[in-house]
């Protein structure tokens, strides 16, 4: 006959059985998710057939290294939810296909700030500059801390590569070889896949710089600009006129 | 004296409980102002000053890491290891070194790991903030931590495991499980300090939440259950009020509270089945939350006037009024339909602080006052200053809360509201506009909150400074004769 | 054997029924089992008083007695 005590009197059983009732919820939400089919949508360009979502180019992705290492998802989510308010203020709703590349996620949990998810092209190089250096000058009433040093500090790119490897062993398909740039030209095409090349890395970054000045510092790379590039793609990648409106409701 | 027995003090590892203890009032204190700092410089942004390395985003997870790792987790290690000590009636395994192991390795680990946050080094991952190699150290003082307390239950001299214990041991393996999974990154490189998580996007969001929230119900709930199981009846005198409910819901809430993490998620890109899931736990898990809270209220019944006359009591029953309040508050919250409006506001914020504040820090104070004194072996310095600490730390919380409520309901209300042609009534900035007002209260609630704790460093200074000047005049006495 | 169960378990739409009732009975075990026997439950109630047998060791002073430091 089982009695409770014998839980109580064995420190192994006790453990046991409390790791039993601890991992049960887990592993039921967790592991299906990296299973189930559907649980990130397919989404391509219905006329070329190429996937809309692609990695960050390597300036995007240092950007993204500066919005983590300031902690930007405390006060922004990037994660619109599919309510009218929402929709209004910022656009469809996010997919899961969005943050595919993500690592990692940055949906954040607060919006002491409003929401970033589709902030991309909706304000200029220059107005991002400004409010960032100094949101007040652009919103009077805003709290947002103001970011001066991001315009004054020449952006470290020496390590662009190994931070690529790094994403490529997590399943980030940057290329190394001819056959996964190959690839990559298949599912993404060859503009895409040439700055997803991690061998020229540091060209790429260099090259996109000086073609989008998002900084206006024509012959410097700042934090800035790696910022702003990052920010100016957010939510840019799927092009939701090429869609049905409510297409996208079969993947929820 | 005329008893022969050997004194706690020398039966028992009473230095490491020291030093745990003194360690937790001090990360209070730096884990709290932090938290003033920053809730005020979101009322006057002034304050950022323009230096990068006390700005918001990087001074948060300074505030949250210290209170909950620096604070709560130094708060446990002592209590867990007193409780364990008192309860098994056995020396401490591990000798003076691996208690020691512990003790260096936690607070080093978090001082790193602060000082990285405002230098800009984080996985970008709240609550699981620190990089990879500070996540090694933590795992490794934590399998320590696992194996002291696992061989001292082994080595007791009582033949029952206490449910205090039980709590303590599931939060040590639910930690465990939880600070592994969750903080599996890839480095950029073996000297650099910058990592990428393992998963991504939805499989990132799930594993962390699940995690984020489990953070909260095993570091800051079944662990500080654990505390309430034997401070509020030592402090109290007498037994607690129902063993068979504890058995009830150790069980339940160990098992459930592991499903609710997703209600994090609800409405975003994650599947509805897993959020459906999380929402239909959050309520059921109201049932072993209250459970826990009426087992240690009703451990008072018929001992009420207690109420009256011990300062120490009213932080232990106040600390169990908030924890069913923000038990009932937190299932609320996790239906969808409110979900909706609370989500991403300052509701969430105060739902928090209503738990970290009016719970998990208030049953902490009142069992340091009840431990301190015994591990000094004397009394507390002085029970009026237990008293203007009750009531800075109740106005405190209860200011912080209200202040929240109102920032994050009226926000919500306002960012939902529509005008008669379906425009929107608000623009985002102005209800950030209107957010001032609370904004500024919740930082003085939590003013008066740091007050009170400076009052118990004081008190508790007080009190340790006495015990060593008489521990000093026997030895003095006999030195003359 | 062993991965068909594990397949048929990881399949949501047998695994909900299933989970539920097992969960459900498991619960109503113990309740039970804590609840149902007056002797039993006499026995479990007994182990409250564990962490009042550690009485303080003579020279520690108890709650009981006047605090030095009321003033």
């Amino acid at each position: 006959m089982f009695k409770h005590e014998s839980i109580e009197t064995n420190s192994g059983l006790l453990i046991v059985l409390t790791l039993v009732a601890i991992s049960i919820g887990g592993l039921v939400e967790i592991v299906p998710l990296h299973y189930i089919n559907g649980t990130v949508e397919k989404v391509q360009d219905p006329q070329t057939g190429l996937d809309m979502v692609r990695p960050y180019t390597p300036l995007e992705l240092r950007g993204r290294d500066i919005y983590i290492r300031e902690g930007c998802y405390t006060c922004h989510s990037q994660m619109i939810r599919p309510f009218r308010d929402e929709d209004l203020r910022y656009g469809h709703y996010s997919l899961a296909a969005e943050s595919k590349y993500d690592h990692p996620f940055q949906w954040g949990s607060k919006r002491t700030g409003p929401d970033l998810a589709r902030v991309g092209k909706k304000y200029s190089n220059e107005w991002h500059v400004q409010h960032l250096i100094a949101p007040r000058s652009v919103v009077p009433e805003s709290i947002m801390p103001n970011y001066p040093w991001l315009a004054e500090t020449e952006l470290a790119y020496d390590d662009i590569q190994d931070r690529m490897i790094a994403l490529k062993k997590v399943g980030v398909p940057y290329s190394l070889t001819q056959e996964e740039y190959q690839a990559n030209v298949k599912q993404f095409g060859e503009e895409v896949a040439k700055k997803l090349n991690i061998n020229a890395a540091e060209k790429t970054l260099v090259a996109d710089a000086a073609a989008g000045n998002f900084d206006g510092q024509a012959n410097r790379v700042t934090e800035m600009e790696a910022l702003v590039a990052y920010l100016q793609v957010l939510g840019t990648m799927v092009d939701f006129t090429k869609f049905d409106e409510d297409y996208f409701i079969q993947f929820r | 004296m005329a008893h022969s027995a050997v004194a706690p003090s020398e039966q028992y590892n009473y230095e490491i409980v020291k030093k745990f203890a003194i360690a937790a009032i001090v990360w209070a204190l730096a884990g709290m102002t932090a938290g003033v700092y920053i809730a005020s410089e979101l009322a006057w942004p002034l304050l950022n000053f323009d230096i990068a390395q006390i700005t918001f985003g990087r001074l948060r997870p300074v505030h949250t890491s210290g209170v909950i790792f620096g604070f709560g987790g130094n708060a446990l290690f002592a209590t867990s290891y007193y409780v364990i000590q008192r309860t098994c009636q056995v020396r401490l395994a591990g000798g003076n070194f691996w208690p020691n192991f512990t003790f260096w390795g936690w607070n080093l680990s978090l001082v790193v790991a602060g000082i990285g946050y405002m230098f800009g080094v984080t996985q970008g991952r709240e609550y699981a903030e620190p990089e990879w190699y500070v996540d090694i150290a933590i795992a490794i003082v934590w399998v320590t931590y696992f194996f002291i307390f696992t061989l001292t239950l082994m080595r007791r001299n009582q033949p029952h495991i206490y449910v205090a214990n039980w709590f303590y041991m599931s939060f040590i393996l639910a930690t465990a499980l939880l600070h592994i999974f969750n903080n599996l990154t890839m480095p950029v490189s073996f000297f650099g300090t910058k990592s990428y998580s393992l998963f991504s996007g939805v499989q990132d969001a799930m594993t962390q939440w699940w995690y984020g929230h489990n953070a909260v119900g095993f570091f800051l709930t079944a662990a500080f259950l654990g505390m309430m199981y034997y401070f509020v009846p030592k402090q109290a005198g007498r037994p607690v009020y129902s063993y068979r409910l504890s058995i009830v819901h150790f069980w339940a809430l160990s098992f459930m509270y592991m499903w609710v993490g997703t209600h994090h998620l609800h409405w975003t890109a994650i599947p509805d089945w897993t959020s459906s899931l999380a929402a239909a736990f959050s309520i059921l898990l109201l049932m072993p939350s209250w459970g826990g809270m009426i087992n240690g209220i009703m451990t008072l019944s018929g001992a009420w006037d207690k109420l009256r006359t011990d300062p120490i009591m009213l932080f232990l029953i106040t600390s169990l009024s908030f924890y069913g309040m923000s038990t009932f508050e937190g299932p609320m919250m996790s239906l969808k339909s409110v979900n909706a409006l609370s989500h991403y506001t300052d509701w969430t914020v105060g739902h928090v602080h209503s738990g970290a504040l009016g719970w998990v820090a208030m049953v902490s104070i009142g069992s340091f006052y009840h431990m301190i004194p015994r591990l000094w072996n004397t009394t507390i310095y002085s029970i009026k200053l237990i008293y203007v600490h009750f009531f800075l730390a109740t106005i405190g919380t209860i200011l912080y809360i209200t202040a929240m409520w109102v920032s994050g309901i009226g926000q919500g209300l306002m960012l939902r509201a529509f005008d008669e042609f379906g425009n929107l009534s608000y623009s985002f900035i102005e209800t950030v506009a209107f957010m001032h007002g609370p904004l500024a209260a919740r930082a003085i609630g939590g003013m008066f909150f740091v007050t009170g704790m400076i009052v118990m460093a004081y008190n508790v200074y007080m009190t340790i400074a006495r015990a060593k000047q008489e521990d000093s005049v026997p030895v003095a006495a006999a030195a003359k004769a | 054997m062993l991965t068909n169960a594990w397949l048929w378990l990881i399949d949501l739409g047998n695994s909900k029924v299933l989970a539920l009732l097992i969960f459900f009975f498991t619960f109503l075990g113990i309740l039970f089992y804590v609840y149902g026997s007056r002797r039993r439950s006499e026995r479990l109630e007994s182990y409250r008083f564990l962490p009042l047998q550690d009485d303080d060791a003579p020279g520690v002073p108890h709650t009981e007695q006047q605090p030095k430091g009321e003033k």
